[in-house]
Order: C-alpha cells, then structure tokens, then sequence
C-alpha cells in the first residue's frame, strides 16, 4: 500500500502532469479520442519506463473524460462521445448564462465520480486479482468471448456490424506467429508482418488517420466560444444541491457500467440521464438546462472510466479501446497485467492507482481556471491541427518497431477505417478483437488440450458454463426477440 | 440499405479469402489442435456474420422505410456523395500511400514536410507560407522530441 506514494516522486507527478493536460486538450478536441491519442504518446512512454509512462498514459484516459464536457458545454460540441449527453443540458445552462456553474458541476462531479472510484477500484482490483488466480484456461476463453459478444451488443448501432468488426480483428490477431509457436500464418512472406500486426499501427491508423481523412468531408464549424470569467465560475448553493444527489447515483451506476465490456463510459452517461429524467425531483427542468443533466452523466463517464481499469488491471483484459491501448503500453514495457500484477509488480499497480488520485486533482485544479484556455484550443482549425497529427500518427507507428512496414500497416487501417465509418461500423470492437484474439485463440488451445480433445472440457467447470452459457444468450436472444417482433407485426 | 448489402458482400468475400489461405495451416486433432482450429471459427464465423447483415439488408428495407428513423434513433448519415467532398479525402489518402513509399527514400523529415504542407493545403489552408510554416514547425519539433531525445532512429 505505501507505494501508493509512487505517483508522488518528481518524475512520476510530471508524467501525471503532462498526461492529464494532453487528456483535457484531446478531449475537448472533437475527433481525435483519447485511444487515438493514448497511441501516438506509446514511443514516448515507452522511455520513461513502465510506471510513468503508465501514469501519462492513463492521465490522457481520464483526462479526456474531463475535457470532453468542456466543449459540450461551451459549444454544443462533444469532444468525446462520453459527453454526447453534457450538451443537452449544459450547453442550454451556458445559453443561460450559467456557463460557468456548469462547468464547475461538471468539474466536481467528475472528481467526485473518479476519486470514488479509485476507492472502489483499489479495493476491488486486488480481490479480483486474487479469484482470477482460480482462472484455468477454460475460464478465461469463456470470460473473452463473453467479453466480446456483449461489447457487440453494446457497441450500438448494428448489432451484427459490430460483431462483424470483432470477427475482423480477430482474424488481424492471426497474422504472423501463432500463440502456441511455431507456425507462422498470414505473413505473405513480408518480414513485418511475422511478428502479428503492429496493434499501434491499427489503433493510429483506425483512431488517428481515419479520423483526419473523416474531417476533411465535415464542413468547419467556426464557433465562437464564450469566454468565461473566473468568478463566474463558483455554482450557487441551490445548484451546489441540487447536483449531489444525481453525482451520487451517476457514481455508483457509473462504476457498476464499468465493469462490463462495452464503450462504458458513453453508455453510463447516457443511462445516469435517464435515470435523472425518472427519479429527479426537478426532472421537468432536465432538457431545458437543469444541472442534474450536467452532474449525473459526468458523474457517470468518470466513474465508469475508473471501473472499466477492473478487468485490465485484474484479469489482463480490456473491454475498452482506451483500456486496449493501455494493455499494450504495459506489454511494450514488459508488464503483464493480470492477477499476477499486484505481486510482480506492486509498484506498478499502487503507482498507477496512486496516480488517479493525483490526476483527479490536477484535473480539478486544471479544468477550473484554464477552462477558456482549453475551450479556445477546441476553434484551432482542423486545417493546421490535422495534418501535424497524420506526422504523429507516422511517427507512434514507425517507432512501435523501427520499421517502415508499420507505416503502411497503419495508412491501410487509416483508409480502411474512413471507409468503415461511411458505412457505419464501428473501429472499437476490431481494436478489441485484435487484442482479445490471441487470448481466445490461446486460451481455447490450452483447454482442449488440457480436456484431452472433449469439447466439454470448455464448459465443465462451474464459471465457464455460466459464462459461456450467458454469451450464448447475449448472442442469440436479440435476434431472436427481433423475429418474433417481426413476425408479430406483420400477423398484425 | 444497398450500402449494407455491398458491405456484407465484400465482408463475406473476405471471409472466404482468408478461409481458403487458412487452409494451408493444419488442423490436427482436437486434443492437440494446431494453428488452423482459430483462423477456421474466426473465418466461418465472419461468414455467418456477414451472409445475417446481408439478409437484414435486403429484409428490413420496407420496415424501416415505413418506421422513419432506425432503430438506434441514429443521425441520419452525411450526404459524402458529392464528388468533391469525396475527392480531397481520396487525394490525402493516395498522398499517404506515396508518403510511405517516399519515407526510406527520402527520410522522414523531408516527406513529413511535403505532406503537412499537402495536408493543410488539401484541408482549406490558403496560400502558401502558413502551411510551410506548420510543415516546419511540426517535422523539426517532432525530429527534435522523437529523433533526437527520445532516440527513435527515424528514417
């Protein structure tokens, strides 16, 4: 535990430092995300060793998730899809001219949510750990796979589509080596591919690239922003009120939403809004600008950041690109994640969490005086912030293995991932099949190995059924409901 | 949605591009099963996946005409039809291509430079001396910060 202290030497607080002001600019910028943006700072925090860099790292993760309001607000902009709800009470607040509580709100409840939640987390995380020691190799192909079928799920949009993307990347994870040795597939006798894709050079060319050519077909909003005076900041008593409880309730749904694989932090806004239009006692007042629908949702997307750090830190799995980019900074730096962390590395473990609570208050003490600085940065035009990224994007993939064949891995996801958006799927369940991939493919080997070749093997423990049997239903009962919907409406 | 059957056409092309080189890689038994036991799921998988977003396509186009708006109450998708929306995006995209090319060649500061100064032009930066500016700024800070003090031998 007193490593905790880690986060506070010199070194690791700046780390904090930078990561959580690139987090706030990424995410008040509207495109770029903070997995994209976790991606391009990889070669950097691949130098400052396994603790600092995973404390920059993660300071963009929940960086973003605090910059991202401040554009919704101002602008009606989101910066990320997390505070796609902010805008719909806070921008009408600003419009009020109570831009400044808002944001102020905005501010605490999200330290509120990410303080609680690292609580939570440093509690949770370690008991966690200690079950999935308990883990076989069954046991964690079900957990992937159940993993991967609910963020298909929740991905939003096309079930189908996104399940598709998964399968995709999936099939990417199987370039070059195989998990057990041995065979190398998929390579076409290219020497870059036989160490499997560079998962950088996907996550920049997916998140990064793609993104530029996309905003180059979206017309440039040039908005003013409103600038907000520093006294204006402090929110009244009344509005100081009424958001504690809706900060409460986003907190606790926030972090439980967490847990489970899926953009997590979008859905717990988006559900914490809902729940204030039924429980609030001022719920009348929500889409009119009414600050619950400020404090609830960011409550929620902060606590649901911290909560979806369970399963990378605990099991080694991420259910979020962001937690996907993380997993793969830690391996870069020879840190495997999982229910061996806390005892191979506790200085890497307590570091990390000790740094989320520094970083919540850096971000308090950041947000709220420099919140007009950081709301400028948002009407820099695309047209000179763009192109420096394609260099970064280039840059975080050439260095992931000095190798100019990365470069093209990474043009290829760009191109490939612009068109995917056109048609509506989305880049997130690839990244994670990518990554998940060779864990399902491992873990599945090693059961049927270990069952002696009876596909029952899979199922025979207690847990793996459960969890096998739950993606089944994840799987088959949306599309079931929809036949018998469908049939039912056209009887009638 | 036509968009939606083409998609899934060419999903399921892929899947059966992969399955067929997948064959290659053996199988073996399943109490030792070999490096093409994943690819063969993943790439049947893919086609189920892919052969469902076609029957949806072609099935629910009268439902969702009558219904309005879809299911996921999405926004409804930008017109990018319009060629020169199109255009810019493919000629960035083609300016990639030949920048990955050009990158042994040429090294890393002088083709960054041309496609910060290609890249801002494309994107409605006017005229020519704030894109060379930002071209220079951004390739020397980025030798400087990633060649430099961080050691990546960039080419």
């Amino acid at each position: 535990m007193s490593e905790l202290f880690v986060a506070l030497t010199p070194a690791n607080l700046l780390a904090c430092f930078v990561g959580t002001v690139l987090g706030t600019i990424v995410g008040v910028l509207p495109g770029l995300g903070p997995a994209g943006a976790m991606a391009l700072v990889l070669p950097l925090t691949i130098k400052l060793g396994p603790t600092a860099g995973l404390i920059m790292l993660a300071g963009i993760y929940y960086g973003a998730m605090y910059g991202g309001s401040t554009t919704s607000i101002l602008v009606n902009v989101p910066g990320e899809a997390a505070s796609v709800v902010t805008t719909i009470d806070g921008y009408r607040l600003a419009r009020k001219g109570r831009a400044g509580a808002a944001l102020a709100i905005a501010a605490i409840a999200s330290f509120f949510a990410g303080t609680v939640s690292v609580i939570a987390l440093q509690v949770a995380a370690p008991l966690v750990a200690r079950a999935a020691l308990a883990f076989g190799p069954a046991e964690y192909f079900a957990f992937a796979l159940l993993g991967l079928v609910l963020l298909a799920n929740l991905t939003g949009g096309s079930r189908a589509k996104s399940l598709a993307m998964v399968l995709v990347g999936v099939m990417l994870s199987t370039v070059g080596m195989d998990p057990l040795g041995g065979t190398v597939r998929f390579t076409f006798d290219l020497a870059g591919a036989q160490g499997g894709l560079s998962f950088v050079a996907v996550t920049t060319g997916l998140f990064g690239v793609a993104e530029v050519l996309a905003s180059m077909t979206e017309p440039a909003a040039a908005t003013p922003v409103a600038r907000v005076k520093f006294r204006e900041l402090y929110p009244s008593r009344e509005e100081l009120r009424r958001s504690f409880p809706p900060m409460l309730r986003g907190t606790v749904l926030g972090f439980l939403v967490g847990l489970v694989p899926g953009p997590a932090a979008t859905i717990a806004s988006f559900v914490s809004y809902g729940i204030e239009k039924k429980v609030s006692r001022y719920r009348r007042e929500l889409g009119t600008g009414a600050i619950e629908g400020v404090a609830g949702p960011e409550a929620a997307n902060n606590a649901a950041a911290g909560g979806g750090m369970i399963p990378l830190l605990s099991l080694g799995l991420p259910f979020t690109p962001s937690t996907a980019v993380l997993l793969s900074g830690m391996l870069l730096m020879s840190v495997t994640p999982g229910p061996f962390l806390l005892r191979d590395h506790p200085g890497v473990f307590w570091g990390v969490i000790g740094s989320f609570y520094v970083g919540n208050v850096m971000l308090l003490l950041l947000n709220l005086p420099l919140v007009g600085v950081f709301a400028r940065v948002a009407t820099i035009p695309p047209r000179y912030l763009m192109p420096g990224v394609l260099v970064l994007c280039a840059v975080a993939a050439y260095s992931d293995n000095n190798n100019v064949f990365d470069v093209w891995v990474m043009i290829a996801a760009g191109i490939a991932g612009w068109a995917m958006r056109a048609l509506d799927f989305s880049p997130a369940p690839l990244v994670l099949g990518l990554v998940l991939g060779p864990v399902l493919e491992r873990s599945l080997l090693q059961a049927l190995t270990i069952a002696r070749g009876e596909i029952g093997g899979l199922w025979a423990s207690g847990p793996a059924a459960v969890m096998l049997a739950a993606a089944l239903g994840a799987l088959v009962a949306p599309g079931l409901t929809a036949l018998l919907r469908r049939t039912a409406t056209q009887r009638a | 949605m036509s968009r939606d059957r083409w998609s899934a056409a060419g999903l399921a092309l892929l899947a059966i591009v992969y399955l067929v080189i997948a064959r290659r890689y053996p199988l073996d038994t399943l109490a030792t099963p070999g490096p093409g036991v994943m690819p063969l799921i993943a790439g049947v998988a893919l086609f189920a996946t892919a052969i469902s977003i076609f029957i949806v396509a072609i099935t629910a186009r009268p439902a969702r005409d009558a219904g309005g708006l879809s299911e996921t109450g999405a926004a409804p998708t930008r017109p990018i039809e319009s060629s020169r929306a199109l255009s810019s995006p493919l000629v960035l995209a083609a300016a990639l291509v030949l920048y990955a090319a050009l990158l042994p060649r040429l090294g890393f500061i002088a083709s960054s430079f041309a496609l910060v100064v290609l890249g801002s032009r494309l994107m409605g930066a006017r005229g020519w001396w704030r894109p060379v500016a930002l071209a220079l700024g951004v390739t020397v800070a980025a030798h400087l910060l990633f060649a430099r003090w961080l050691g990546v031998p960039l080419p």
